[in-house]
């Protein structure tokens, strides 16, 4: 690859990827293992299999990275779909459930583990950090018992022992909330 | 289901957590309705930077060089069918939940399904078992009319078959000239019984009555009675103790109820002795 990994778009990686271009999947490795593997994690809590997984998304990446559409959406959301989808399928079949609940409820923080990690520390990251907070607790808790513990609205009201309305109502907002940060082009 | 209804549903769907029929509809709505797909693909987006709200992790060093690994690997031997194996959660497949879901919706109407019959079943079982009762009733009750009229015949045969039994023949008077009848008591006992032959119907106000006339006394009155189509009734009756000795019996009509002395025609007679 000529030109600097972190200078080339998202969608132009992703082309490059799917016409065979190793250098280009070590580009969207090196830009991506952060985000992808802390997600993996908050869903696994286990390094091992989070590791595990990690490896699987990047080989799928390899494998159907030419049918990402751009006009279907962000790379961003194909990569983090796809490590997501994997990181839930493994926590399914390991029926690994027990190990969850605390994690859930807690507000979003960066804990560094490396020097390196800061360096990746994004803008975007920040914005959307910030957003999270600013909404509110029930909000907040409903769009993470969802995204990262892959439950269904019915799971959620009953686990909260809330109005399924309700916690309809709640995930809506909160996701039209972090809809208007990619409206605004914050993101 | 209104559009505005769909719409509400996409921000669920995007997080995956729509379940339930919610899902079924809006999962064929999507099929016809673009402006849905281009909002659900905005709302995904936006479900997405929720990777962003967990603590920043890095995974192991050689992490990195087993992926490359794995990736010239993959180039060098072309595997197809580990190619067609992986799905691509762009269009995401549904739910292994939602299946689920719908096993559990199938097996729960089932199951109500199953109530209801059974419920039908024993209904239906309670009105037999009504229909059944009152039957029984209407068993014992004719059973028990059988067994008076039973008993009713055995009285008349032991007045009969008695050796102190006694006949009385009666004729029919001018107003019922084919009228006949007999009166046969048991001397001893009083019991008799009557039978009739040839008497007209009577009104549904009136009956017969039987009359034992002893000499120089005034008629004394003996059961009521009605005869049936042919003419022909059949009763026992208990003859007064003064008119054992030699007495007239005569059959008169009267109100139905009877009546304590004689005030319609006579029918029957028997010969003044």
């Amino acid at each position: 690859m000529q030109a600097e990994p972190s200078k080339i778009s998202d969608n132009d990686l992703l082309k490059a990827i799917a016409r065979g271009d190793e250098g280009a999947l070590a580009g969207c490795y090196d830009r991506y293992r952060l985000i992808l593997f802390s997600l993996i994690l908050r869903i696994l809590h286990d390094r091992q299999e989070a590791e595990d997984v990690l490896q699987e998304v990047f080989l799928q990446v390899w494998r159907r990275a030419r049918d990402f559409d751009e006009s279907r959406g962000r790379a961003f959301t194909w990569l983090v779909t796809i490590a997501r989808s994997r990181a839930l399928d493994r926590l399914r079949a390991s029926s690994s459930r027990a190990r969850l609940a605390t994690e859930a409820e807690q507000e979003p923080h960066d804990s560094m583990g490396d020097a390196a990690a800061d360096a990746v520390r994004s803008e975007e990251g920040e914005i959307v950090r910030r957003a999270l907070a600013e909404l509110p607790a029930e909000q907040r808790r409903t769009l993470f018992m969802a995204y990262f513990e892959g439950l269904t609205q019915t799971e959620i009201a009953a686990r909260l022992g809330d109005p399924l309305g309700t916690v309809k109502t709640r995930m809506r907002s909160g996701l039209m909330k972090l809809r208007e940060l990619l409206r605004d082009r914050s993101v | 289901m209104e559009h505005q209804e769909y719409k509400e549903l996409l921000a669920i769907s995007a997080l995956d957590a729509l379940d339930g029929t919610d899902a079924l509809h809006l999962e064929a709505h999507l099929k016809t309705c673009v402006e849905c797909r281009g909002e659900i693909s905005e709302l995904r987006d936006a479900a997405g930077l929720l990777a962003h709200a967990g603590p920043m992790q890095a995974p192991s060093e050689d992490l990195r060089a087993r992926i490359l690994a794995d990736v010239r690997a993959e180039k060098q031997s072309v595997r197809p069918s580990e190619r067609l194996s992986n799905v691509m959660p762009i269009a995401k497949p549904p739910k292994s939940g939602f299946t689920t879901q719908w096993l559990r919706i199938a097996a729960i109407l089932l199951f109500v399904g199953v109530g209801f019959v059974l419920l039908s079943m024993f209904l239906v079982a309670q009105r037999e078992i009504g229909k059944l009762t009152r039957e029984v009733e209407i068993q014992k009750t004719e059973l028990n009319r059988e067994r008076e009229a039973r008993m009713e015949d055995q009285k008349v045969l032991a007045v009969i078959m008695s050796r102190d039994a006694r006949t009385i023949q009666l004729a029919g008077t001018q107003t019922a000239q084919t009228a006949r009848a007999i009166f046969v008591f048991d001397q001893k006992s009083g019991r008799a019984v009557l039978m009739t032959d040839g008497l007209p119907m009577t009104s549904t106000e009136k009956a017969y009555e039987v009359w034992f006339i002893p000499k120089g006394h005034a008629p004394m009155p003996g059961k009521v009675f009605t005869v049936d189509s042919s003419g022909h009734a059949m009763i026992t009756d208990q003859m007064p103790s003064e008119a054992m000795k030699d007495a007239v019996i005569a059959i008169t009509v009267e109100p139905k109820s009877g009546s304590a002395a004689p005030t319609g025609a006579i029918y029957l007679a028997s010969p003044a002795s």
